[in-house]
């Protein structure tokens, strides 16, 4: 699911798709606000050229614009690649300055110059209703400001940090664009598609909250900011998920364990359907529809739990194992990040047997450190039972950009929540 | 007066031997000569050596190429002899020997001596054949994942006992070329023994990674069984095949053994991504038959967990230090 989701971010190479036209009023508003409307570029220093545009506005009359995190997160993390300009609707240029991001909700505020007061847009007070038209702002594949009419459709249920779902074609290159109802004030932020007129949007509550942050008190530093956030961010989530009702549920043979909660999802598949098998397989996963963009290669935030079982149809129990053990040779991590971010895996491996002593396994924990920030870890944890002949169950998760106690916290309970009928 | 000639090839293997009771001796290619050469480049009368009372002397017999020591460069017309000496005539050598020339002290059997014997029975190598093609079946079959015949698995097994058959074939014929004996049955013997063994060490690796937790240090140290074996068989390889002094024995099945596990892991090294982003943990899983050790409690694996994340914090500062 998460795959369909894709950021509205363009690349210096990006192709064309259709465009929605904008209707009379949709007009109307757009030239009302165009001026506190900014193209928003991240030019490569040694280039001189744009390697990714988004869409910002104008929230503050002294020049603050409003965009997403993922359209300057490149400068945010090297400064010294990248610098951030704005485009205005008259063609000017300047330069722009980073002040204070929310990486969680994937927004970030600069500034521009101003030699005098400037027009920008109004920030509305109330949520809008369901099926109200709303007007989504933006600047899709470069090709100059649109305006694109759509729906409220409330906030995404199975989100853990609320997005509006927006009906309406919001394209790559409107992120960071501003949604407005009638009376043009921002309701939302284009954030993210699902294709085929499914948008997200940012709700305008958090930039509120973002910008009189700012206004209270700067943030010292970009990246202890952003340290802060994701952990106070994954904290939440999991305090939340411990929190919550873990419900038994059987998998054939196997109790695991299912969070209660909607923002975790589940799929299912099985090989029942293949006669000539060696073995049955049933799989169920669940995951976390959401994560935290850091970086076009680095993602933080996700979490994800697979359980699988198997049971030995015609075979002898060396090699229903022998094929067993290739089914746990080659966990990977749920989340993308590279050398600059991460360290390389760190693994403890041992046989467990749960305290109710209804499950003997071989467990495997890994965990790797971020680099950036230092108090924030990948972890995996794989198990294979290793007590019964012809049947296995392997139950595994990750989570992504999690402090130490709750990481542990997290794998105690998932460790005692697996178990056989 | 005694003496004695050594028809010796350039690798100073001896090709005849001649004792001759004489105070003169005639060296060349015709058949008026006590040692007759069928080297082309040798004259019918080439060498005389003669035997003054003291000394044995040589006389070159205005050859057409010459007679020299060994080094090429010391003529040997009028040369006085010394037990050892080794002359070049043609391109053939002769070592002259007198009788009071020491010999080598007597090598004992080895220890080994039995071991190989054994091995080497008919019975004895067909059924360690037989086990190694059968374990090669096996895993064949382990590996497979979807049903096959018993027939199926044959032709891997064959195939994969020739093989390994290879080696002390090889080792064999080396000797045979180096004139040593072959002892084709012996070399297979000792292989294919030391090829099941190392199986078994597999599977004694792999029962002590499942039973052992990753806090036990010496599932590392393990990894010097198979190490070890190969010199093992190795050494024993040189030792039916070749005469050599056991520290040359010794450097030569190092030197192997270096090769084999040394180029293995060169090229493990150089394969190896500068970063992974892929956890290795060591996933070895058997069938509860092979636990034979009690399991650890969830509190205990927290805990041994715990120690990681300073570990994962460590490396992602020495890296950035970089």
């Amino acid at each position: 699911m998460k795959g369909f989701i894709t950021l509205l971010l363009v690349c210096a190479s990006s192709f064309i798709s259709n465009i929605s036209f904008a209707v009379e009023q949709a007009e109307e508003i757009f030239k009302q606000l165009a001026p506190s409307l900014y193209q928003i570029r991240l030019i490569d220093k040694a280039s001189g050229e744009k390697s990714s545009i988004g869409s910002g506005f104008q929230i503050s009359s002294d020049g603050l614009i409003a965009t997403n995190y993922h359209v300057i997160s490149g400068y945010a993390r090297h400064p010294e690649k990248y610098r951030i300009e704005y485009l205005d609707n008259e063609g000017n240029k300047n330069e722009l300055i980073l002040q204070s991001v929310d990486v969680i909700n994937d927004l970030a505020l600069v500034k521009r110059e101003t030699l005098a007061d400037m027009s920008f847009f109004k920030l509305a007070n109330q949520v809008p209703t369901k099926g109200q038209e709303l007007f989504s702002l933006g600047n899709p594949h470069d090709l100059g400001m649109i305006v694109v009419p759509g729906t409220y459709n409330g906030l995404k249920k199975e989100s853990f940090n609320d997005k509006i779902h927006f009906t309406g074609s919001v394209n790559s290159g409107m992120s960071g664009g501003p949604v407005v109802n009638q009376d043009a004030e921002v309701v939302g932020i284009n954030v993210a598609t699902s294709g085929n007129q499914i948008g997200f949007l940012v709700p305008h509550d958090k930039l509120v909250y973002l910008y009189k942050a700012f206004k209270e008190s700067p943030p010292e530093s970009i990246e202890q900011q952003m340290s802060e956030q994701l952990s106070k961010n994954q904290k939440k989530l999991i305090t939340t998920l411990l929190n919550s009702s873990w419900k038994s549920k059987l998998l054939e043979n196997a109790i695991i364990p299912t969070i209660d909660v909607p923002f975790i999802r589940c799929w299912g598949d099985s090989n029942a359907d293949k006669t000539d098998a060696l073995y049955f397989a049933a799989v169920a996963s669940c995951s976390l529809d959401e994560n935290t963009y850091l970086s076009s290669n680095f993602f933080t935030g996700s979490i994800e739990m697979e359980f699988r079982y198997m049971q030995a149809k015609e075979l002898s129990a060396n090699k229903f194992y022998h094929l067993y053990e290739q089914q746990i040779q080659r966990a990977g991590p749920g989340n993308k990040a590279g050398k600059e971010d991460v360290s390389e895996y760190q693994c403890h491996h041992d046989t467990v047997t749960t305290s109710n002593q209804a499950l003997n396994s071989k467990s495997i924990f890994c965990t790797r450190a971020y680099k950036k920030f230092p108090q924030l870890f990948d972890v995996l944890y794989l198990s294979a039972s290793i007590d019964k002949d012809k049947e296995a169950l392997i139950s595994h998760f990750t989570i992504s950009g999690i402090e130490q106690s709750t990481a542990l916290a997290f794998t105690r309970k998932f460790m005692e929540s697996v178990s056989w009928k | 007066m005694e003496i004695i000639l050594e028809e010796i090839s350039r690798g100073h293997k001896l090709i005849s031997r001649h004792k001759l009771d004489k105070d003169s001796v005639l060296i060349g290619r015709n058949y008026q000569n006590d040692i007759i050469l069928s080297d082309p480049h040798i004259c019918p009368a080439h060498l005389k050596l003669h035997f003054n009372g003291e000394h044995w002397l040589v006389e070159d017999q205005q050859t057409i190429n010459g007679s020299f020591l060994e080094d090429g460069k010391t003529a040997l017309d009028n040369h006085i002899v010394n037990s050892g000496d080794i002359f070049s005539l043609g391109k053939s050598l002769i070592r002259i020997v007198f009788v009071n020339h020491p010999v080598e002290e007597t090598v004992r059997f080895s220890t080994f001596e039995s071991l190989i014997n054994f091995m080497r029975n008919p019975v004895v190598l067909a059924l360690s054949i037989l086990l190694f093609a059968f374990v090669s079946g096996y895993i064949f079959y382990l590996n497979k994942p979807t049903e096959a015949s018993f027939s199926q698995f044959l032709a891997p097994a064959i195939g994969m006992s020739l093989m390994f058959a290879i080696w002390p074939a090889g080792v064999a014929l080396m000797s045979h070329l180096t004139k040593h004996e072959a002892r084709v049955m012996t070399q297979l013997g000792i292989s294919f023994a030391f090829f099941n063994l190392l199986w078994m060490s597999d599977i004694i690796e792999n029962v002590i990674k499942f039973n052992f937790s990753s806090n036990w240090p010496l599932s590392n140290i393990y990894a010097l069984v198979p190490i070890a074996l190969a010199f093992c068989l190795f050494w024993l390889n040189s030792y039916i095949g070749f005469h050599m002094t056991s520290r040359r024995r010794i450097m030569v099945a190092a030197g192997i053994t270096l090769l084999f596990f040394g180029g293995g892991h060169l090229i493990q090294l150089s394969n190896k991504p500068e970063f992974s982003t892929r956890p290795h943990y060591d996933a070895t899983i058997m069938t509860p038959s092979f636990r034979f050790l009690p399991s650890s409690d969830v509190d205990k694996f927290i805990l041994d967990s715990e120690s990681l994340f300073v570990k994962a914090q460590k490396e992602a500062a020495k890296k950035k230090g970089k």
